[in-house]
């Protein structure tokens, strides 16, 4: 006896029919797939693609605000569980006391943060005279092959691809892609993050790069500097992208190999990006902000300087005057 | 003699659709090991495609692709194009494979995971998104493929079949799941 399926029609016939249909099916939005893909990659920064990931952004923003929002809370449990863990193996009762109010706690000390990043985040902004505005993160990376967060500000608020982001410690990143009501910033350590750099103490400049592992890299500095494990690195200027002098991190490690012109430099970040915390988009840069002609100068006779040493054996095009941005540059705001 | 309420299946996947939707977008990006992230949308076409299979399944495989290619900064189109082969060939057989062999189909998107983690890598590398091979599986493939792994195992015990048969699909044993979308 056939068994029944929808519609009342035999089972091997229908069964045989969505098996044909389902092929066709795939055959057809395989194409259209690779139709998009096509498309998505040819169209860059701007086309009808990029419009609709900006509208598919705006309409779920409220959904992402809502996950930060839920995430929050569980932030301050991770902590908890592993400070109740350590009181397993060597405490008593009373500090899973502790535990547990300073799980009460956790909203307040929250709050009472985000006022002392706030007033960090004025200083910088006074200090630095940044033309700004402020904004604040809803969500991290959706994937995992980018490292980037997600701003609450848009083109409705006067933000664009290119923006410099800070926090209160000092830069984290740079918006690539503005929906009306939300942006995305790619963070200074993704690997396809580059920004004109400089170490604060010698004027040395160079590249900061991030990379794979999350680690940041200060490259184009040349063997004949002097760099010191815990120098500061802040941004030069070069590019105009970036505003003169803002702190992007600390050097943690200096290595030189034989035969090579430059030092391999790893920076530890200064700033961490969570949820909900306040950033500032650098939305234009006054006069002084941008590198003078004696940096720009400084930076070209640093280039010669080290070409005339020898051929580079890395980086070879790039120069510690270079543009900031993106390595593939498609999406700066400089090209 | 099996009978299929096709409605009741349509509001079903609906109903886990949205579910997916919302957990890719609110809680996937709070939640990672190294750089890796829950892919719910291959989730949600590993279950639907497991359990019911044929067109639905690749509709389901298109438009989950499509929606995770939205809510990412990567190529557009590469995880629709992805997702809309793996939903064809983890549905050709069109049964409810998660209640007939849960342990069988539980490997077999186990190993769909991996592999379309591993070539969604490798398209980064060769559209430029990335540039190590060994960063890449370490950081970002097997972390997602793992996260993306549990994120299946919770959503078939609670939502689907609850280990033990059938979900969206039905045809197959019942009971375990505590909030199970029952379809057919």
């Amino acid at each position: 006896m056939p068994r029944l399926s929808p519609g009342g029609i035999p089972s091997a016939r229908v069964k045989r029919r969505n098996t044909d249909n389902g092929l066709r099916l795939a055959t057809a939005l395989t194409v259209i797939s690779l139709v998009l893909f096509t498309m998505g990659s040819r169209e860059g920064g701007s086309g009808p693609l990029t419009a609709v990931r900006g509208g598919f952004q705006i309409v779920t923003t409220p959904v992402r605000y809502v996950g930060s929002l839920i995430s929050v809370p569980f932030q301050g449990i991770g902590n908890i569980a592993s400070n109740l863990t350590a009181d397993q193996e060597t405490l008593s009762e009373l500090r899973a006391k502790n535990a547990e109010l300073t799980a009460r706690n956790a909203e307040l000390e929250e709050a009472q943060q985000t006022a002392k990043r706030l007033q960090s985040l004025l200083k910088l902004q006074d200090s630095y005279s940044l033309q700004s505005t402020a904004a604040r993160i809803i969500s991290g990376s959706t994937d995992s092959w980018n490292s980037t967060v997600t701003i609450d500000k848009g083109t409705l608020s006067g933000i664009t691809v290119g923006m410099p982001v800070t926090d209160a410690n000092g830069i984290i990143g740079q918006t690539i892609e503005c929906g009306p009501t939300s942006s995305t910033v790619r963070l200074l350590d993704d690997e396809k993050s580059s920004v004109s750099a400089m170490i604060q103490k010698t004027r040395a400049q160079g590249m900061l790069k991030g990379s794979a592992d999350g680690t940041l890299h200060l490259t184009m500095i040349g063997t004949d500097q002097t760099v010191e494990v815990g120098d500061i690195v802040v941004t030069s200027g070069l590019g105009g992208v970036f505003p003169k002098g803002l702190p992007m991190g600390t050097v943690s490690n200096v290595s030189k190999t034989s035969g090579k012109l430059y030092y391999d430099i790893e920076v530890g970040a200064l700033s961490t990006t969570e949820n909900f915390e306040e950033v500032l988009v650098i939305t234009s840069l006054t006069e002084g902000q941008e590198a003078s002609s004696e940096d720009i100068a400084a930076a070209d006779a640093q280039d010669t300087q080290q070409s005339e040493s020898g051929s580079s054996d890395e980086g070879a095009g790039s120069s510690a005057s270079g543009a900031d941005g993106q390595e593939s540059g498609d999406q700066s705001d400089e090209g | 003699m099996q009978v299929r309420d096709t409605n009741k299946s349509r509001r079903s996947i609906g109903v886990l659709a949205v579910i997916c939707a919302v957990v890719q977008l609110a809680l996937a990006p709070n939640i990672g090991i190294a750089a890796g992230r829950a892919n719910v949308a291959l989730v949600f076409v590993g279950l639907v495609a497991l359990s019911i299979g044929g067109r639905t399944g690749v509709l389901a495989g298109f438009f989950g692709g499509l929606f995770f290619d939205l809510c990412t900064t990567g190529p557009m189109g590469l995880m629709t194009l992805l997702l809309t082969i793996t939903s064809y060939v983890l549905g050709m057989e069109e049964r409810n494979r998660l209640a007939d062999e849960l342990t069988g189909s539980l490997a077999l998107f186990a190993g769909t995971d991996v592999i379309v983690s591993l070539i969604y890598g490798l398209a980064m590398l060769l559209v430029g998104q990335a540039s190590s091979v060994g960063d890449v599986l370490a950081s970002s493939v097997l972390p997602s493929a793992l996260l993306t792994l549990i994120c299946f195992v919770i959503f078939e015990y609670f939502l689907v079949g609850g280990f033990s048969g059938a979900g969206i699909g039905g045809g197959g044993r019942r009971g375990g799941g505590h909030y199970k979308l029952s379809g057919l």
